[in-house]
């Protein structure tokens, strides 16, 4: 026996993997329930249980899973502390998968149940925040990566209250405050409040990880930080206040931080050692560039008062940045948990297979070029009202998320 | 061939899994001294976050363990000084394309 001279930050793969199969079956779910409502969507109607049901299927049953089992794997290793309590982490993934399941099916049956559903998944968020604390706590050093990364637990918490008292306005036929403030409220720290921090704040570490980026500056996090979060609060004062103004400047300042962490991600690339970079990892990048543009778009539509446009820009928002993202970032993250678990004690003793060949890459450009023309596809079906082209293109989508069911399963065949 | 260049030969058989590239040619290895059959390692990984931190450290002491004339081996980890890329092979470099 030699003597061991290191703290392991390895979580249990069975709690991140629980997430991620959950996440891939919702997600598949998810896009077949939306090719059903296309009649609903090429005309509008964005706000119809069926829409609602596979939307937060696909958000919160997908992208909010899948986001919760990469940090359970992330959090330990990019803040070099283990995670707080394992058995908390299961028995959070029982009562959030419930609660997602079951919230799914109010939306479609009883939207007065909505509210109970609403309360399960609470408790699974608040355990997931307890957890998630805990741990950022232990950590050593506190860095740019924490305040990210708390802060989008904190939109997270804000955004799951919004939605249950939203929830309890269809339960009680009462209203707690006005409801589109808190619709609009729930949805701008749900995307961009929540999923986009936490992004931005795991990018500055998976960036330079994946294209060994060294020597480069992390000063203009600090401005990212400042402007995002400031284009969050101001953009609901405008919500609160009614304000068109405001409104804009928030879209403004929501751009202002996106283009800085944009030209930031630039700045490390420019320092990466590695230079031709993986192709799903490439993916990820992709997505920082469509979540721009469509911050630009909202900017724009904020100026010229076209608020039917968001509609279709919150779509594009979740598909295009933040589904890509995680898309991206599981190509890299469920091999290397695989490899983990299968090579990790055979390193060393035998050859053991790069985490390059735990993935067939080829046919993740095949997927990701699917993904990304049924996605333009939707977009303009949605833009110019054509249903045969939304089920062209939604139909695409289906077939993405099932390649990428067997993408992830071939993988655990390995 | 003496003890301590076995070793360090022994240690290019452990790979980065995700860069495809031995620890030896990535510049991880800053020290390695050999005295009456132990082995004790001073190195580092590439980023203090890495995830495979505990796979390459183990993969470093299973290469070295049933090492004829190896009785223990010692790793120990250091981020001071952080590693650089200046300290990657020029076979290292080639293979990311760097030069």
């Amino acid at each position: 026996m030699f003597p061991s001279t290191q703290q392991t930050y390895e979580t249990n793969i069975r709690l991140p993997f629980s997430f991620i199969l959950f996440g891939v079956v919702a997600f598949i779910a998810s896009e077949a329930m939306l090719l059903f409502s296309g009649t609903s969507l090429v005309q509008g109607a964005f706000r119809i249980p069926s829409v609602w049901a596979a939307m937060h299927l696909a958000v919160l049953g997908w992208a909010l899973m899948v986001a919760m089992g990469a940090m359970y794997q992330l959090v330990p290793v990019a803040f070099l502390t283990p995670i707080w309590n394992e058995t908390l982490g299961f028995v959070q993934f029982f009562i959030t998968a419930l609660g997602i399941f079951l919230l799914s099916i109010s939306f479609l049956w009883k939207m007065e149940f909505v509210f109970f559903a609403g309360l399960l998944l609470m408790l699974g968020f608040v355990l997931f925040f307890i957890q998630m604390a805990m741990t950022l706590k232990k950590q050593p050093a506190k860095n740019i990566m924490t305040l990210f990364v708390s802060t989008a637990l904190f939109c997270l918490l804000l955004t799951v209250s919004l939605g249950i008292a939203l929830s309890f306005h269809f339960f009680s036929n009462s209203k707690i405050a006005d409801h589109v403030f808190m619709l609009k409220t729930h949805l701008l720290l749900g995307i961009a409040g929540w999923f986009t921090l936490l992004i931005i704040g795991f990018s500055y570490k998976m960036v330079p990880m994946f294209s060994l980026a060294h020597g480069f500056s992390m000063t203009l996090a600090r401005y990212v930080y400042t402007f995002y979060v400031s284009g969050l609060a101001v953009t609901f004062f405008s919500f609160f206040t009614n304000s068109s103004a405001l409104f804009a400047s928030g879209t403004g300042l929501l751009l202002l931080g996106f283009a800085l962490f944009s030209y930031h991600i630039v700045t490390i690339l420019r320092k990466r050692v590695k230079k031709k970079l993986d192709r799903p990892f490439l993916f990820a990048l992709f997505a920082i560039a469509i979540a721009l543009c469509l911050h630009g778009f909202a900017f724009l539509f904020a100026i010229i008062g076209n608020t039917a446009g968001f509609g279709v820009i919150i779509y594009g928002y979740l598909f295009g940045w933040i589904i890509l993202s995680i898309v991206g970032y599981l190509y890299k993250i469920v091999p290397f948990l695989w490899w983990t678990h299968r090579y990790s004690q055979k390193i060393g003793k035998e050859n053991v297979p790069t985490l390059k060949q735990m993935i067939n890459e080829k046919w993740t450009v095949f997927a990701c070029g699917l993904f990304f023309i049924s996605f333009v596809g939707v977009i303009l079906a949605l833009v110019v009202s054509s249903l045969p082209l939304f089920y062209a293109a939604q139909g695409g989508m289906v077939i993405f998320s099932v390649l990428f069911a067997g993408a992830i399963i071939s993988v655990l065949r390995k | 061939m003496e003890l301590k260049e076995m070793v360090m030969e022994q240690l290019r058989t452990v790979y980065d899994p995700e860069l495809g590239i031995n620890v030896v040619d990535l510049g991880l290895i800053y020290d390695l001294r050999v005295d009456d059959g132990v082995v004790s390692i001073v190195m580092t990984l590439t980023t203090p976050g890495c995830p495979l931190h505990d796979s390459i450290v183990g993969g470093v002491k299973r290469a070295l363990a049933h090492m004829e004339g190896v009785k223990d081996v010692d790793v120990q980890i250091t981020w001071n000084p952080p590693w650089t890329p200046e300290r990657m092979s020029e076979a290292a470099l080639r293979q990311l394309g760097h030069i």
